[in-house]
């Protein structure tokens, strides 16, 4: 019915709307009807923060957040953009009207049906500095949001903004809350997704129950306690003794010994996230390329993925997502060799003795501290004296994000798969993530274009020279994709579609307990 | 003049056991197994915290090996390997020095931050006494995790700043043991005498009261080095002391937390390391005071 | 009645100076709260703003003088990163804490009194030296050891009670005393070796007084000498210390809470300690300091009803 609906709708615009298959809709079409209802227990990896969709800016919140709030539109497997909340979309070929024609039968979590003041409500929240929304620069370009109708909204641009539907559909932008819910939504969310938000006890759990009136169809499972449980192995030991139905984050050193368990089902994927090394720019002799060259031919990406990662990730020289078509493949991991390290800082006029440091870590990611006294030690070999400073979440956040007062650190990031985000934020002067003080006119020039660039395959050839510009000049050294895992019990089914394509959320609509 | 009156001979002749005495009994007691035991676990504790960093390069303690990660003891391996393939034997080893540097360091700043307030809130008491105990009492308000925990939390993590914040953290509770055995002291007759006669304090002080109240501190001083080890191992288990890859007990139980089922040995031999040497700087500490001062009864608090 | 008035203004005096070290303390601590709240993929000017909306801007004067105006008043303010009002936080937190808090001194006392008077009664023989050694090694060992050697016993090879986690006692007891169990014992442990060594200590000083010596010429059984008239007598230092050792549990469940993920004070504690939630750190330490020094004068004072001889400065 819904799906006939569907595609009825997609023949009839046509044209410049851009459709595939969502993905959601093939799992309806799967056959076997698993069994309805049940109470999930997830012990989640991290303690989810400020629940305002909108503000929040952590990974570990928007996964958690992704079963309560739906998007207007969605990525497939592809990071093709296509309809969530809104069936179809067209965009107008000089990029400057986005019109959004929005489902008629879609129900918040209060019983009120979604109509476009509700999706020029939350935009316009999103918009409104004051809110203080994570990605508010989405809508930077943003002239006026119309309610045309009660299920059409049209936006108009002052500029082209290539990544602007892209951007719609992830960390929240794009998720719809109803009219005037602004000011309890970071208390008492109500969403059009799957599951409704019961409560929270702060770093303790957060109770989920299934909304019946759900667009798509409800959900199998009747409710979810997501119990927050940081320590790996506590997580282990719950998923083992029963306490807990599903985990995500399998300590990395158990993932194979987990698979060969017959108790219990192992789902992994990659990637989940990627990591860097990372220079201050503006201390000597970081600053220059040759230098920061030789870190990178000091390290062995392959013995830091199976010391640190135990295997679970994958070496890479981009971080852009394998599957995105702004990847550039042609780049390749440097290897280690110490004579081209040692010689590339003898050109720069660097005695590796006189070259000391301390390298902050942060023990939030503990696999960091691993990696950070592998590197360590390959950077002894090489002659240099390096001391480790292990800081917590809070202190790094400030001293190296915000203060910038570092020489050497590392850092990984979730969900950026989307090239404007990732590379105009991290390596843009002026980019938001920008903590490294990196400032390349050539860089900043082309991502500029990049954003302006209104045809696909030019845009995606320019973001292909913008990461071979990264690795020339080595500003940071790629260490690794990391794999997402996730352990359950053997009668939780649909482990295969709870995975949101950008590698980090989890979607329990179509999870179920046998 | 003054000085025959008030030496500390006089004074122990006052009741608080004269040196030979104490002598006579502490041979006794190191003859029982309790002292036996404790002296020779102390013994030990020290001569490898400081005989290991002469024999042991610090390189070979942070040797990664990965393909001998979580190796179970061997021949190869005396007492296994860690995460990283890195030697606990060595580790081990080195991670004594720290936590001798680190307990006996911050004991000694204790003491001289304590010592002070203790005497002169003892000797003068009156407004002197009222307003440090006040500040003391305020200190002693706040567990001694609690304090550390804030204080490297302020100074950012290392050994150091870790040494300096038990150091702190212990400060109140010497000056209370300080100030009340100086207040015994100062009550006795001699003292009074010898203000009569005109001595000043800094002389009373320093030639009466410190040498009659080393013996208390000494005991407590041993007792607070074991809390002092277990301090750093705490804060060094929440990540706010020694740092990474610097062999620490603390940090190697803190970092075997993740493979303790697979590999309990990591955890085994830190956490042996630590109970037979806080075990003897305990029986040490019971010792030396059954010995010097029979009379106390209280455990003084420590840093738990 | 001068004695309680003196005790009294000073307590008011010390709360005071409490008030002030615990706010000195969390505004010299490094770090910035408008990026915990916000998170890493905020926008300096929204930092700003928050920083601004927040007081931080403010002098310290002004600072000091707001919160402890407020915390008068009754309002504690909102956590930062919880986004809760930190009454209420502590309200859930003290129930959870208090459960193992109980937990492990009735642990620690129903150890710790049969092995201190066993050690007494049968000085140096066999039994003494077990319920020594005991006691040595339980203050030998840091609790977060105890803890994990717990968890891996009970939890991964018996399975027989879960490794984390709080479930409120008004849900349901009996979960909450599962989950609560090991925690408590961790605790208890390095609790009962002090008070095993505080009992023996305190049974063999009683036990050499005259009125004992008298007891046993009357020809009274052994087991009532000991049982009803030593243990009566020295079960009041016992409680004294069991007492006192109440705060330093305080200390304790900062780790113990952390590594079982037991969301208790101490969990809570940390948590703001990590996060930098300057007002919940400043209201979890104020709380814990304050009840530290009120549970001390209490054991004062029952100290002082019980054992009259004993005399205050």
């Amino acid at each position: 019915m819904k799906r006939r609906d569907f595609l009825k709708l997609s023949a009839l615009t046509g044209g410049a709307v851009l459709l595939g298959n969502a993905p959601n809709f093939r799992a309806l079409a799967q056959g076997g009807t698993p069994a309805s209802g049940g109470t999930l227990v997830w012990g989640h990896s991290e303690t989810t923060q400020n629940i305002d969709i909108h503000q929040t800016g952590t990974a570990s919140t928007l996964r958690m957040l992704q079963n309560v709030h739906d998007s207007i539109v969605v990525p497939d497997s592809n990071f093709t953009i296509q309809p969530g909340l809104a069936e179809a979309f067209e965009v107008s070929s000089d990029l400057l009207t986005y019109t959004f024609f929005l489902r008629p039968d879609v129900r918040f979590h209060n019983g009120k049906l979604l109509t476009a003041a509700d999706v020029k409500y939350s935009f316009e929240r999103v918009k409104d500095p004051a809110t203080g929304a994570t990605n508010f620069e989405v809508f930077n370009d943003v002239e006026e949001i119309l309610a045309l109708d009660d299920h059409t909204v049209q936006i108009k641009m002052s500029r082209v903004y290539s990544p602007f539907l892209a951007r719609l559909s992830e960390n929240g932008s794009g998720a719809i809350i109803p009219e005037g819910s602004g000011e309890t939504t970071g208390t008492q969310p109500i969403g059009a997704g799957p599951f409704q938000f019961i409560e929270r006890e702060f770093g303790n759990e957060v109770r989920l129950k299934r909304w019946d009136e759900y667009w798509q169809g409800p959900a199998y499972l009747e409710e979810i306690i997501s119990r927050e449980v940081t320590e790996p192995t506590v997580r282990l030991t719950g998923l083992r003794t029963g306490e807990m139905h599903l985990i995500n984050d399998i300590p990395l050193d158990r993932v194979d010994e987990l698979k060969a368990d017959s108790n219990l089902q192992v789902h992994t994927w990659a990637p989940l996230s990627w990591a860097f090394l990372n220079f201050n720019h503006q201390i000597e002799p970081f600053n220059d390329p040759r230098v920061r060259l030789a870190f990178d031919y000091m390290i062995d990406k392959e013995v830091l993925v199976q010391g640190a990662l135990w295997g679970q990730g994958e070496v890479t020289a981009s971080p852009s997502f394998p599957t995105s078509p702004s990847r550039n493949n042609d780049l390749q991991v440097r290897p280690q060799d110490f004579n081209e390290a040692r010689s590339l800082l003898a050109a720069a006029g660097v005695n590796p003795s006189d070259l000391e440091f301390t390298f902050k870590t942060t023990t939030n990611y503990p696999w960091h501290v691993e990696a950070t006294q592998i590197m360590q030690e390959w950077f002894r070999m090489a002659g240099l004296r390096v001391n480790v400073e292990a800081l917590t979440w809070s202190d790094w956040l400030s001293q190296c994000w915000i203060n910038r007062d570092y020489t050497v650190t590392m850092m990984n990031f979730f969900t950026l798969w989307e090239p404007d985000f990732l590379y105009y934020s991290l390596w843009h002067t002026t980019g938001a993530f920008n903590y490294r003080n990196i400032s390349d006119p050539v860089l900043d020039d082309w991502l500029q274009q990049a954003r302006e660039t209104a045809d696909q395959s030019v845009r995606m050839e320019l973001y292909h020279q913008i990461k071979q510009r990264i690795y020339d000049e080595a500003h940071d050294v790629v260490l690794w994709f990391r794999n997402g895992t996730l352990a359950a019990q053997k009668n939780v089914g649909g482990l295969d579609h709870i995975v949101n394509p950008n590698g980090s959320n989890l979607n329990f609509w179509r999870v179920s307990l046998g | 003049m003054a000085t025959e009156s008030f030496s500390p001979q006089t004074a122990a002749s006052t009741g608080l056991g004269s040196e030979q005495r104490v002598r006579r009994r502490l041979l006794r007691m190191f003859r029982t197994p309790k002292g036996l035991i404790g002296l020779s676990l102390v013994v030990l504790f020290s001569l490898t915290a400081i005989l290991s960093p002469l024999f042991i390069q610090e390189a070979l303690s942070t040797k990664i090996n990965v393909t001998a990660r979580l190796a179970p003891p061997s021949p190869s391996h005396p007492l296994g390997t860690d995460q990283l393939g890195r030697e606990l034997s060595y580790r081990v080893l080195l991670g004594a020095r720290t936590s001798l540097m680190v307990a006996v360091l911050a004991v000694a700043l204790s003491i001289v931050l304590g010592l002070p307030l203790g005497v002169l809130s003892g000797y003068f008491k009156g407004w002197t006494d009222l307003s440090l105990m006040r500040l003391v009492d305020t200190l002693l308000s706040f567990p001694v995790l609690l304090l550390a925990l804030s204080i490297s939390a302020i100074l950012g993590p290392s050994v150091r700043n870790a040494t300096v914040a038990i150091g702190i953290a212990f400060a109140p509770y010497l000056s209370r043991i300080v100030r009340s055995e100086t207040l015994k002291v100062s009550s006795l007759p001699y003292i009074e005498a010898a203000r009569a006669q005109g001595a000043s304090d800094l002389r009373i002080i320093t030639r009466a009261i410190l040498p009659n109240i080393l013996a208390p501190v000494m005991v407590q001083a041993t007792i607070s080095v074991a809390f002092a080890i277990l301090a750093e191992a705490g804060l060094s288990f929440l990540g706010l002391g020694t740092q990474p890859p610097t062999p620490s007990w603390g940090l190697m139980i803190q970092a075997s937390r993740d493979y303790l089922d697979v590999a309990p040995w990591t955890a085994l031999v830190p956490g042996t390391a630590v109970a037979l040497s806080v075990l003897g700087l305990n029986m040490l500490g019971d010792v030396l005071r059954d010995v010097l001062d029979p009379t106390f009864i209280f455990e003084s608090a420590g840093a738990q | 009645m001068t004695y309680l008035f003196k005790r009294l203004s000073l307590l008011l005096l010390t709360l005071l100076l409490i008030s002030v070290v615990t706010f000195v303390l969390t505004k010299i601590l490094p770090g910035d709260v408008a990026i915990m709240i916000l998170g890493t993929r905020s926008h300096p000017e929204t930092l700003t703003a928050l920083r601004q909306e927040l007081g931080l801007n403010d002098p310290l004067v002004v600072q000091y003088g707001r919160w402890i105006g407020d915390l008068l008043q009754g309002d504690w303010g909102t956590s930062l990163r919880f986004k809760e009002p930190i009454a209420k936080l502590l309200g859930q937190k003290i129930l959870a804490s208090g459960v193992i808090v109980v937990l492990s001194l009735l642990i620690a006392l129903s150890l710790a009194i049969p092995l201190g008077v066993v050690g007494a009664v049968r000085q140096n023989r066999w039994q003494d030296t077990v319920s020594s050694s005991t006691a040595l090694l339980g203050i030998s060992l840091p609790d977060f050891f105890w803890g994990m050697v717990l968890i891996l016993l009970f939890s991964r090879w018996l399975g027989l009670l879960p490794s984390s986690g709080f479930v409120s006692p008004l849900e349901n007891l009996w979960l909450s005393i599962k989950h609560a169990l090991l925690p408590a014992i961790a605790l208890g442990l390095s609790l009962m070796a002090h008070l095993t060594r505080m009992t023996r200590s305190a049974m063999l000083e009683v036990l050499s007084q005259d009125y004992i010596r008298v007891s046993r010429s009357k020809g009274l059984g052994e087991r009532m000498v000991v049982y009803k008239h030593a243990l009566r007598n020295a079960i009041a230092p016992v409680i004294t210390v069991a007492g006192l050792q109440l705060g330093y549990l305080f200390g304790s469940i900062i780790v113990v809470e952390s590594l079982f993920n037991y969301t208790g004070v101490g969990w809570l504690t940390y948590q703001a300690l990590l996060n930098r939630d300057i007002p919940l750190i400043q209201a979890t330490v104020f709380v814990i300091a304050t009840v530290f020094m009120l549970s001390n004068l209490v054991v004062d004072l029952v100290y002082k009803v019980l054992d009259p001889r004993i005399s205050f400065e």
